[in-house]
C-alpha cells in the first residue's frame, strides 16, 4: 500500500487521499480527482455516505494517464468538499471503491446540503441541487403537478408542448422519473420553419405564459426555463425546449439535430409519469431514439450527447450567440453575496460629490445594491437594475431599509436588445432626466450587450444627466469571480460611447478597489454625456442659416 | 474560363484555405445572429412603438410596463 501511495503521489504532485485494491490499476480518491482503471469506460456514480452525488464517464469527463483515467472533481462540486465522507464508486450496479475520505484536512463530518439541509447532487448540467433520488413522493408530486400545469398552459395558448428528455425518458421507460435528474423538461414544435420567426414564437411564449402567472428565465431565444415554486422553499426548474426544422434538418434545444419527421412529434400521445397522464410526441420511442441514440432503453446517469458540430453551431448562432451569465450570477449573489462590501464603494463618494443636490441616479447592473442604498439613503431618487433576481432581491431589500418607495429595482439583461430599449424608454420619461452609474458592470459585458448599454444610455441621458462608468482595466490580474469578469481596454469603452453619439468628459486610470473590495492599481473611471439629437439639429440650421 | 495558378499561387491559396474557412464560419455566425436582431425589432416594434406614434402619452406608460412585466421580467 506504501508504494501505491507513493506512486500515486509523484503521478499526480499531490497526496493521495486514499487508496485501495492492488496491481495492475486500482481506483482512487484525491482531494482534486478521482482515479479510474483504463478497461473502465461505462457510468461510475459517486456516492458520499450512501447518496448519490455525481456520475461521469472515465473517457469523457477524465484524461488519460498511462495509470488509468484522471477525473477532476466538477467544479461544483469541489468548492464543498470539506469534512470526511465515505465515498463509494459504482459501476454496472457494482461497488468498486468504498472508503473514507478526508478532504481539506477537515474532519467534521462533509455535508453536502442546501440551507434546508436537503441534500444535493450534482445534475447532467454540472449545477449543484437536489435531484429527484433525494424527494420524498409528495414532491415528486407536487414536481409532476407542475409539469401537468406548465403542460396544460402551454398547449391551451397554442404552443404543441409535450414531455421530453428525462422526464419522457422515465415514463416511458417506468412510469417514473428518472433519480438522478433534478429538471422537468417539455419541449414544443415550432409552428415556424425560419429561425427569426422561431425566435419570435418563443417570446410571444413568454408572454402568453407570464400573462398566466409564471416565474421564468429565458435561456437562449428559444428555451425557457419556468420556477414553479414548491412548499420546502425549492422551486422547480420546468425547462421548455424548442424544437424546428429548418430545411430537412430538425433541431430541438440543448443542441439536438439531424432526421426526425415531424410525425414522430405531432399530434401529441399521451405517457404517464408518476401515475399522471401527460402530453407526449406521437412517437416517444422515436423521438428517445433521437435524444439519446439507439441504446436510451439502458440507464446511463452520464449520458452526454454526441451532437453533430454543424448543428450545435447553427442552434449557437440562431438561439444563443451571446454570453448569458445569469444562472452563475444568481448563484454568486445567492451564495456568495456576503463577499461583496457592505459599505458604498469608493466610486459612490466619487460620483456623488459630483452631482447636484436632487439629481435622480440610475444604478445599472447594482449588484448586492450596497451603492443604490447608500445613494438612497443620501436621499436621492435611486433606479435600479441588474440581470440577476438574486441580486435584485437584495437590492430592494436594502433599498427598501433605507427608505426607498415603491418598486425602484427592475430587470436588465443588457444581451436582449428588447430589454435595453425598455430600460432606456423607462428612463427617457423619468421626471427629471437621469445619471446613469455603472459600477464593474463593464466587466461583465460581451461587446454587443456593451454597444446594448450605450444605446440605452443615448436614450436615458439625452436630456441632461451623465453616464459614470468605473471597471477595472490593464491587462495583468484576473479579476474575481472568475469567468465572470475580465479586464477591459478604455480605448473600447470610449470607442463603443462615441459610436452611439456620446461625448468623453473625463477619463482617469488609478488605483481603487475591485468587484470584491480588493486592491486594483488599474481601475478607470469614465464620465460621457449625450447631446440631445433636437438641439444638435437645431444647431446645426442655425450655423446653415448663418 | 479556369483561371490558372502558379505553383506559389496555388501553394499560398492552399495553406490559405484552414484561415479562410474560419474567417467563413465567423462570417456564417454573424449572419446567424440577424435572426436574432430582427425578431427583437419585429417584437419591440409591433408590442410598443406602433402604438407609440399614437403619442398617447399616458397609453404609452401603461404599455411600457406591460411591455415589461410580460414580455421581459419585472
Amino acid at each position: 500500500m506504501a508504494a501505491e501511495l507513493t506512486k500515486l503521489r509523484s503521478l499526480h504532485g499531490e497526496p493521495a487521499v486514499c487508496l485501495i485494491g492492488s496491481e495492475p490499476v486500482p481506483f482512487a480518491v484525491t482531494e482534486r480527482h478521482l482515479l479510474v482503471p483504463h478497461g473502465e469506460r461505462g457510468p461510475v456514480a459517486v456516492r458520499f455516505d450512501g447518496s448519490y452525488v455525481w456520475s461521469f464517464a472515465a473517457a469523457r469527463d477524465g484524461s488519460w494517464r498511462p495509470r488509468g483515467w484522471k477525473v477532476p472533481w466538477p467544479d461544483a462540486l469541489r468548492r464543498r468538499l470539506q469534512g470526511t465522507t465515505m465515498v463509494a464508486l459504482a459501476s454496472a450496479d457494482q461497488v468498486r471503491f468504498e472508503a473514507p475520505v478526508t478532504f481539506g484536512g477537515n474532519s467534521d463530518p462533509l455535508r453536502l446540503v442546501d440551507r434546508r439541509g436537503h441534500r444535493l447532487a450534482v445534475d447532467s448540467a454540472g449545477h449543484l441541487t437536489r435531484v429527484f433520488s433525494e424527494t420524498d413522493q409528495v414532491m415528486r408530486d407536487q414536481i409532476v403537478e407542475a409539469t401537468r400545469t406548465a403542460l396544460a398552459d402551454l398547449r391551451a395558448a397554442g404552443f404543441d408542448a409535450h414531455l421530453s428528455y428525462g422526464c419522457l425518458l422515465g415514463a416511458v421507460r417506468n412510469g417514473a422519473m428518472i433519480g438522478h435528474d433534478s429538471d422537468a423538461d417539455l419541449a414544443y414544435l415550432s409552428k415556424y420553419t425560419l429561425p427569426s420567426q422561431v425566435i419570435s414564437e418563443s417570446y410571444a411564449m413568454e408572454r402568453a405564459l407570464r400573462q398566466r402567472g409564471w416565474m421564468m428565465v429565458r435561456m437562449s431565444n428559444a428555451d425557457l426555463k419556468l420556477l414553479y415554486p414548491l412548499p420546502d422553499g425549492r422551486k422547480v426548474h420546468i425547462d421548455v425546449f424548442g424544437a424546428f426544422e429548418v430545411g430537412k434538418t430538425f433541431y430541438q434545444l440543448g443542441s439536438r439535430s439531424g432526421v426526425l419527421p415531424r410525425s414522430a412529434l405531432t399530434p401529441a400521445s399521451t405517457v404517464t409519469l408518476e401515475g399522471v397522464e401527460l402530453a407526449a410526441p406521437a412517437d416517444p420511442e422515436a423521438v428517445l431514439a433521437f435524444l439519446y441514440g439507439p441504446g436510451w432503453r439502458t440507464p446511463d446517469p452520464a449520458f452526454q450527447s454526441d451532437d453533430p458540430p454543424g448543428g450545435q453551431r447553427r442552434i449557437q448562432g440562431w438561439m444563443r450567440g451571446f454570453r448569458d451569465d445569469v444562472i452563475s450570477w444568481n448563484e454568486f449573489f445567492r451564495d456568495r453575496h456576503g463577499d461583496v462590501p457592505w459599505k458604498q464603494s469608493e466610486f459612490a463618494s466619487w460620483v456623488e460629490s459630483r452631482l447636484g443636490p436632487d439629481e435622480p441616479i440610475a444604478d445599472i447592473g447594482c449588484g448586492t445594491g450596497r451603492d443604490a442604498a447608500w445613494f438612497t439613503r443620501r436621499g436621492r431618487q435611486v433606479l435600479a437594475y441588474d440581470v440577476s433576481g438574486a441580486a435584485l432581491r437584495q437590492t430592494r431589500r436594502r433599498m427598501a431599509r433605507n427608505g426607498a418607495e415603491g418598486t425602484q429595482a427592475r430587470t436588465l439583461a443588457l444581451h436582449d436588445r428588447r430589454s435595453a430599449l425598455v430600460a432606456g424608454a423607462e428612463l427617457a420619461r423619468t421626471a427629471q432626466p437621469v445619471n446613469l452609474y455603472a459600477r464593474q458592470l463593464i466587466n461583465c459585458l460581451d461587446d454587443e450587450a456593451l454597444d446594448h448599454l450605450f444605446l440605452l444610455a443615448s436614450m436615458a441621458v439625452r436630456r441632461g444627466g451623465s453616464l459614470f462608468l468605473e471597471f477595472s482595466t490593464g491587462r495583468r490580474g484576473s479579476l474575481a469571480p472568475h469567468q465572470l469578469m475580465s479586464r477591459v481596454d478604455p480605448a473600447k469603452v470610449v470607442a463603443g460611447i462615441e459610436a452611439r453619439g456620446g461625448v468623453i468628459d473625463d477619463l482617469q486610470v488609478g488605483p481603487s478597489s475591485g468587484f470584491l473590495g480588493e486592491a486594483d492599481p488599474r481601475v478607470a473611471r469614465i464620465v460621457a454625456h449625450w447631446p440631445h439629437p433636437r438641439t444638435q439639429r437645431v444647431t446645426h440650421m442655425t450655423e446653415a442659416t448663418r | 474560363m479556369k483561371k490558372k495558378y502558379g505553383a506559389r499561387r496555388y501553394l499560398a491559396e492552399t495553406l490559405y484555405l484552414p484561415r479562410r474557412i474560419l474567417d467563413l464560419e465567423d462570417a456564417v455566425m454573424e449572419n446567424r445572429q440577424l435572426n436574432r436582431r430582427l425578431a427583437e425589432l419585429t417584437d419591440i416594434l409591433a408590442e410598443l412603438l406602433v402604438p407609440a406614434t399614437e403619442r398617447d402619452e399616458e397609453r404609452l406608460g401603461v404599455l411600457l410596463e406591460k411591455y415589461r412585466n410580460e414580455s421581459l421580467a419585472p
